[in-house]
């Protein structure tokens, strides 16, 4: 196999690889990249068993074929290549020989027999804009669970339906939950599959490159879920298990609620939780009269307090929460103002934007802390 | 200055048994077991320790060294029982009163002059008071500082008063075996003669510095308590203050070594509840869990999970006690588990989504469960897993809630 790339093609396609290929080497071909020349574009394949990509750039190709080289070591190497045309070549003893200017490099790579073979797409789903794929995730990632043992929840529940989709997103303690608004004219099937966190951050990455207008089409096998944009081709494994009856657990009322500036809160919350434990990340929320106060003391610390201006009329109420989910939230979530809804100490709290555009709706549910 | 006791039960298992069965007396007894029973003495009688005996040595080594000896099986509720009795003789002469186990206390005296007279005066007071309370014999050391009342009640054993006058600490540590020293082990002490320390007053001599390099930190705690202050762990704290502890453990040696999934597995279930309950009594909740495994050739692992949430509820700790056994058991026979829970919170912290609903009605059944174990017994109640473990606390365990030891345990008894 003979082919001729740019090497800015080369770098960015390769880059989108390297989330993809295994990082320990319990399996050596695994950290390798499938090259394939073929016509006039090479395909680049790279794969850890749980997630693969594949993306191609035009190249001329002198002789077809196809070989694996160390994807790392490859993309290391490239990338320190001056601008220009880089010349691959892979002889039959499965060395790649790269040739730059006047620079020569050879690789020691493997045979392509003993790469894995990826699933074929099957019929496409759903189309649906990448930016909305990537907001929607960028809303929900963050409540993952961390927890090796949960694994049911170390993804988020991606569900589709007629003109929209939702998805959710917790780890036990919070819930994220996000439903698209405006009709989305590309679904028309109802789906519902659970989508790895690794594979959200791919999407995610995927999304950076591209135009958030540009469409995603949305496949799923038995085992996997597919996503192709343009050339670009992401698959993923789907989490089995059942996620949580998370309808359930969302508050159905709330008794009270208060308007929040959103960079006021955080702001608050950020510095009060200096003072939070380490490791319980604890702070206590009082709506009172006319303001929120955010407070949270380490006996052998200190103690810090801030107050956000709030119209709220109702009796106080103090509540303990994580800092860090609230945060996590407040980062994540769009506009000015946020609402807070709650009801007592026991019972969860919920943070929404206050506006959210064409019927679209965001929650997110907090457990409250015991302190 | 300070003045503190401390009082020590002389042979307490040994002397309780000779209550309910006086023909024991004056004759070497071992407490803990019968001669051919894997295990170890809780305690010896002064007859038995003349051969050698001494507590936590098996018992098999005991008979071997003393065949003539008595073996009893120990009553840990006579223990108690006469325990609780001390306790309240104590509370009499102080208001800080801290049972350090089940048979000796620290008592701050400090300030008790006019009441109870001179610090000699107090403590034959005293000691004539528990002997007339309970018929046991008992030691107490009187000093400044609680080490030294502690080396002190051990040099007056047996049935002795020491007072230590104050400015005299130095002069009566410096004969004493270094070995004499609350902290210093077996291997620390074999460290020390190595370096030709043998006896307390050679590290008073030696330059801190020195001490610093060739035994790290604690040495200098250790050289502070060589002058005889109280310095390093807990005697850095106060008597009777912050008694939380640290961790909260429960372990069982199986009397035949086993690799059966169902007797382990139960064994497993048993210990998490009793953790459970002392987490309960002591109102804190567990991070971590941790297990520890010991194989027939001795070989011991611990292994320990950080869950995602505090917890108390016995079902939530066997369930990962559980799963981290299982991810790290070899399949070779066992010859000791243990469960402890640590990292241990003041409040149950982050609450659940997801379970929130079975947790509450978990919180609800314990607390009826622990009110039924109270009034008829620890076995009365158990989790389905755990109902073929044969477990039973040995003797020489402390009971839970020592009086003093937890600023929020029960109220101490009624005088």
């Amino acid at each position: 196999m003979e082919f001729t790339v740019s090497r800015a093609d080369l770098v960015r396609e390769l880059n989108l690889s390297q989330g993809v290929v295994e990082k320990k080497t319990t399996i050596p071909i695994l950290s390798n990249v499938l090259v394939e020349a073929e016509g006039d574009r090479i395909v680049l394949t790279a794969t850890d068993l749980e997630l693969g990509i594949r993306c191609s750039c035009p190249a001329r190709v002198k002789k077809a074929g196809a070989g694996t080289i160390p994807a790392k070591r490859l993309l290391d190497y490239v990338r320190l290549l001056p601008e220009g045309d880089v010349q691959v070549k892979i002889a039959d003893n499965h060395w790649a020989n790269i040739t730059c200017g006047r620079s020569k490099t050879r690789i020691a790579g493997m045979s392509r027999d003993s790469f894995p073979e990826l699933p074929e797409m099957p019929a496409v789903l759903a189309e649906i804009p990448i930016g909305v794929v990537a907001q929607m995730i960028g809303k929900t990632v963050f409540a993952i669970s961390n927890e090796e043992s949960r694994f049911t929840l170390s993804g988020a529940l991606l569900v589709l339906r007629k003109g929209g989709l939702a998805m959710v997103a917790t780890d036990g303690h919070r819930l994220a939950m996000v439903e698209s608004g405006g009709e989305i004219a590309g679904i028309t099937a109802a789906y519902r599959a659970l989508l790895p966190r690794k594979a959200m951050m791919e999407l995610q990455k995927l999304a950076n490159d591209a135009d958030p207008a540009a469409i995603v089409q949305f496949s799923g096998d038995e085992n996997h879920l597919f996503f192709k944009l343009g050339d670009r081709l992401l698959l993923s494994r789907k989490l089995t298990g059942n996620f949580p009856d998370y309808e359930r657990v969302l508050p159905k009322e709330h008794g009270a609620s208060v308007g929040l500036n959103r960079e006021d809160l955080r702001a608050a919350i950020e510095r009060v939780s200096q003072f939070s434990d380490e490791r319980s990340r604890a702070i206590r929320v009082r709506v009172g009269d006319g303001e929120v106060k955010v407070h949270s003391s380490v006996s052998d610390t200190g103690e810090s307090e801030d107050s956000i201006p709030a119209e709220y009329k109702g009796a106080p109420v103090e509540i303990g929460f994580n800092a860090q989910y609230m945060v996590d939230f407040l980062r994540a979530v769009d506009g000015e103002t946020i609402t807070f809804l709650f009801k007592d100490p026991h019972s969860a709290g919920e943070l929404q934007p206050t506006a959210t555009d064409k019927g679209g709706s965001y929650r997110y549910v907090i457990m409250p802390m015991r302190i | 200055m300070k003045t503190y006791f401390h009082l020590d039960m002389d042979a307490f298992f040994v002397s309780v048994e000779e209550l309910f069965d006086p023909s024991l007396k004056g004759k070497p007894v071992v407490v803990g077991g019968r001669a051919n029973e894997r295990g170890v003495v809780s305690a010896a009688s002064y007859a038995a320790r003349k051969f050698g005996v001494h507590s936590a040595m098996p018992l098999r080594t005991a008979y071997k060294l003393c065949p003539q000896a008595i073996f009893v099986d120990g009553h840990r509720e006579r223990y108690i029982e006469c325990s609780r009795q001390v306790f309240a003789v104590l509370q009499k002469f102080s208001p800080r009163v801290e049972m350090a186990s089940i048979d000796e206390a620290y008592l701050d005296m400090t300030g008790t002059e006019r009441l109870h007279g001179p610090p000699l005066a107090a403590a034959h007071a005293l000691h004539n008071a528990v002997r007339t309370a309970t018929n046991l014999n008992c030691s107490i050391g009187v000093a400044s500082s609680r080490l030294v009342a502690k080396i002190s009640s051990d040099q007056a054993k047996p049935h002795g008063v020491l007072w230590i006058i104050p400015g005299q600490e130095a002069r009566f540590l410096a004969p004493l075996d270094v070995r004499k020293i609350p902290g210093v082990g077996k291997v620390t002490e074999k460290n020390l003669n190595a370096q030709g320390i043998r006896k307390v007053g050679d590290l008073t001599v030696l330059d801190e510095k020195l001490l610093l390099e060739q035994f790290g930190n604690w040495a200098l705690a250790l050289a502070g308590k060589a002058r005889g202050e109280d310095a390093g762990a807990w005697f850095d704290s106060e008597i009777g203050e912050n008694g939380d502890p640290k961790s909260i453990s429960h372990e069982h040696t199986f009397s035949v070594d086993t690799a059966e999934i169902a007797a382990l597995d139960a064994t497993l279930v048993r210990l998490s509840e009793m953790v459970a309950r002392r987490l309960r009594d002591h109102h804190l909740y567990a991070r971590t869990v941790q297990i520890k495994l010991r194989y027939s050739d001795f070989s011991t692992f611990t292994r320990a999970r950080t869950l995602d949430h505090a917890t108390q509820i016995d079902a939530e700790l066997a369930a990962a006690v559980r799963d981290l056994f299982h991810k790290n058991w070899t399949g070779k026979p066992i010859r000791l588990l243990g469960v402890y829970g640590q990292s241990l919170e003041g409040s149950e912290g982050q609450t659940n989504l997801l379970d929130e609903g079975a947790i509450g009605k978990w919180r609800k059944t314990l607390r009826a469960v622990d009110q039924m174990r109270e009034k008829f017994g620890d076995g009365t109640v158990s989790l389905a897993a755990g109902m073929k473990a044969n477990l039973r606390a040995r003797v020489h365990d402390n009971p839970e809630n020592l009086p003093g030891k937890d600023p929020r345990a029960k109220d101490p008894p009624e005088n």
